[in-house]
């Protein structure tokens, strides 16, 4: 269990890119001395790392096709105004 | 936004429904990956993915160009994964535990061979925890985290897709994130 929520926090918020130079620097040296704050981190770093890291599927090579096909007819109005 | 980007739209909204195919060119696999992450299924992203472009056609005139354009498309798909996800299985996907014997047999596996998370997720078997942990969490937690991580967006523009103030939407990033942890971090 880490420390403290203050020292959790900190860690999303550094994750987020979204932290304090001086916020930071403490929670550097706080996890150097803290193991369990220090394990906390890795696997929150690490977890990302694996949801960055999924493999990408793309769609169906016709996707587009299919979409266009199913559009909605253009209206006559719309023509008319052109 | 890009300049080609904003003409296709202009002559869209004129009546050229061919220039919207470029628009699909452009986003769709962004948009196939969002749909895959929330529902889990490639034919069910398949066809959400489709259906938020149809969407996004008919809808065209409702788009305020004072907001980024891949948002505006973000928020379609979002608003439709949601729906679906809810008319799939409602509530069942709350915090549970990874389940079986998987977890704990991929752990002994990958704690022998010290892989990085890299070299790990070249395993199937991991790509598959991996997507099942994001399945698990709660739909408020599953947007952001899904929103976060397929297109690297900042904290501003999860909040002007959701409507969420920013303060919310880290919030549910940081859950969703611990959520995450819970299942993966020890992987």
């Amino acid at each position: 269990m880490p420390c403290s929520e203050k020292i959790v926090q900190w860690m999303h918020d550094y994750l987020d890119g979204d932290i304090q130079k001086e916020e930071e620097q403490q929670l550097r040296s706080h996890i150097q001395q803290c193991e369990a704050c220090r394990e906390h981190f890795y696997a929150l770093k690490k977890t990302v790392a694996f949801v960055e890291n999924v493999s990408h599927f793309t769609p169906s090579d016709d996707f587009i096709k299919k979409v266009m096909y199913n559009l909605p007819r253009e209206k006559r109005r719309v023509r008319w105004k052109r | 936004m890009d300049t080609f980007i904003k003409q296709r739209i202009k002559a869209v909204k004129k009546g050229d429904q061919s220039a919207f195919a470029d628009i699909v060119e452009m986003y769709k696999d962004k948009i196939y990956q969002l749909c895959y992450r929330m529902l889990g299924n490639r034919h069910e992203a398949e066809d959400a993915a489709q259906e938020a472009f149809i969407r996004a056609y008919v809808n065209i005139h409702t788009y305020d160009p004072t907001m980024k354009f891949s948002s505006w498309l973000y928020r379609i798909a979002t608003n439709l994964s949601i729906d679906r996800m809810r008319k799939k299985k409602p509530g069942v996907y709350l915090d549970a535990e990874v389940s079986g014997t998987d977890g704990l047999t991929m752990y002994s596996q990958l704690a022998d061979e010290g892989a990085s998370p890299e070299e790990a997720l070249e395993s199937l078997e991991l790509q598959q925890m991996v997507q099942e942990a994001i399945l698990k969490l709660p739909e408020k937690y599953r947007t952001v985290i899904v929103l976060k991580y397929i297109d690297e967006l900042s904290l501003q523009e999860i909040s002007d897709i959701l409507n969420l103030p920013i303060g919310t939407v880290k919030t549910r990033i940081h859950r969703g994130r611990e959520a995450l942890r819970k299942h993966l971090g020890h992987l």
